[in-house]
């Protein structure tokens, strides 16, 4: 068979969609019978008053946020820190933001690894202080970057039993996550099941950091509920 | 056209041989590379179990013997990078190298060959680089198949594809069996590509990796949906 008959040929998805979400639906009834385990008591008190709403959240029905609109215009503004911000998509709230007539300036991957771990952390957590920005197409480069860390140098980590950077990592998750919502690409979610099925070789290690792990969770459940995924082009 | 066969083991090398041997034109090398940096114990013990697991251990032997006794069996002792292995390839002054180990190449070892080295990757590029590519092109609905194109130091993404051949993945009920079938036909794509090689004016399809993706390790949730949906694809049929 040539390419072109190969392409022409409308391809049957035989059930694909149903199939895709059925499978996804079973993974957010696992996930909110199980999300104590992950997310200890000790983590849920240093949450402090958020711990309530992550708790409901979690053991929720499926609750999700469409954040496509929020891209249609370009780069947006917010006053409030990343964490805020973060937490309000997490908890699928809403996020004050404004949009701006300009952009960062464009952040070149190669220079991005080679700043220090610390230096890193601070860059992406300037740039996407709206984190909704990770959705837009000037960031593809930034993000794709992000997901091939995740899914080589830091799961090859993960796997072998080696340290890691925890906060880099949850702080990887939560954007590649965002990015997942906003883009609807299904290698961006499946790179947030890989590392839920990974949580348990993880998992003492990434209640280090329990805002963020806290926040990754909850993201990663609203992509459970989200219809509409898109091939990846 | 003067070709290697560059192998992770010696029986993983004759079984490519094995549809190349013969074809006019074309000279063949075996080169066994020493994946791991193994000692000599562990690394004979393993060809010698690999060679005894392949079906016809009896003509393996004798393939090898009658490769070896012509200079044509080069038994790489250290890592594929090193300046040394890098040297004899060169010495062979090959057109062309076929992928048969698992190794990642950098580029003085692509530049050992006149043509570079050839690649029979089991997904269809330029829309899929990378891993679990089957996978991913069953759970999108996609067709599968195999590309043969000339390796850069890159994941799949060397510019010139020599061929590409869709390969049906409807029949198959687990997608482990269906890659496994399509890994197993590297050598006959091998031997196309050579003979599309050997032709006067050949063209290279382009691998525009704007048009693709690079995809990566599949979770346990998503190989579970491509079984169910290859599953429910062959008992349709």
């Amino acid at each position: 068979m040539d390419l072109e008959t190969a392409l022409s040929r409308p391809v049957q998805l035989d059930g694909y969609e149903g199939l895709l979400r059925g499978g996804l639906l079973r993974r957010r009834a696992e996930l909110r019978k199980c999300w104590r385990h992950f997310v200890s008591t000790e983590c849920m008190a240093s949450l402090g008053v958020l711990a309530k709403e992550v708790e409901l959240f979690l053991s929720a029905q499926d609750a999700f946020r469409d954040w496509r609109f929020a891209v249609t215009f370009g780069w947006m503004n917010c006053d409030a820190s990343f964490e805020d911000n973060l937490r309000q998509i997490a908890l699928a709230h809403n996020v004050e933001h404004r949009p701006s007539e300009t952009g960062p300036e464009w952040l070149s991957v190669a220079n991005f690894n080679k700043r220090s771990k610390n230096e890193r952390i601070e860059v992406l957590c300037d740039r996407y202080r709206c984190p909704l920005n990770i959705g837009l197409p000037s960031e593809s480069d930034v993000a794709e970057e992000l997901l091939r860390q995740l899914m080589v140098p830091d799961r090859a980590k993960i796997e072998a039993g080696k340290e890691f950077d925890v906060n880099m990592v949850l702080l990887k998750l939560n954007l590649v996550g965002v990015r997942a919502m906003i883009t609807r690409d299904l290698r961006f979610l499946d790179a947030l099941n890989y590392f839920y099925e990974l949580l348990r070789r993880s998992l003492a290690r990434m209640r280090a950091n329990p805002r963020f792990l806290a926040s990754w969770l909850c993201i990663y459940a609203q992509l459970l509920c989200t219809p509409e995924w898109q091939k990846c082009v | 056209m003067r070709v290697a066969v560059i192998a992770g083991s010696i029986s993983g090398g004759f079984r490519i041989v094995r549809e190349i041997d013969g074809l006019p034109g074309v000279d063949v090398f075996v080169v066994a590379c020493n994946v791991g940096k193994r000692s000599p114990l562990p690394r004979w013990s393993r060809e010698f179990l690999l060679a005894l697991k392949s079906l016809d251990w009896g003509a393996l032997a004798v393939t090898a013997y009658r490769y070896a006794r012509k200079g044509r069996l080069i038994i790489l002792h250290h890592i594929l990078d090193d300046a040394t292995s890098i040297e004899r390839l060169r010495s062979l002054q090959c057109d062309v190298g076929l992928h048969a180990a698992n190794v990642i190449y950098r580029e003085p070892m692509i530049s050992a060959f006149g043509l570079g080295i050839l690649n029979a990757h089991i997904g269809i590029l330029p829309g899929y680089r990378g891993r679990c590519v089957v996978e991913w092109s069953v759970l999108q609905g996609d067709p599968t198949g195999i590309t043969v194109f000339f390796i850069d130091p890159g994941i799949d993404t060397g510019k010139r594809i020599v061929l590409r051949e869709f390969i049906p993945s409807r029949g198959w009920k687990r997608v482990e069996a269906l890659k496994n079938m399509l890994f197993g036909c590297d050598a006959r794509l091998y031997r196309k590509a050579l003979e599309a090689l050997m032709e006067p004016g050949v063209q290279f399809g382009s691998n525009d990796t704007a048009k693709g993706c690079r995809y990566y390790v599949m979770s346990k949730m998503f190989k579970q949906i491509v079984n169910e949906i290859l599953t429910g694809r062959a008992n349709l049929a």
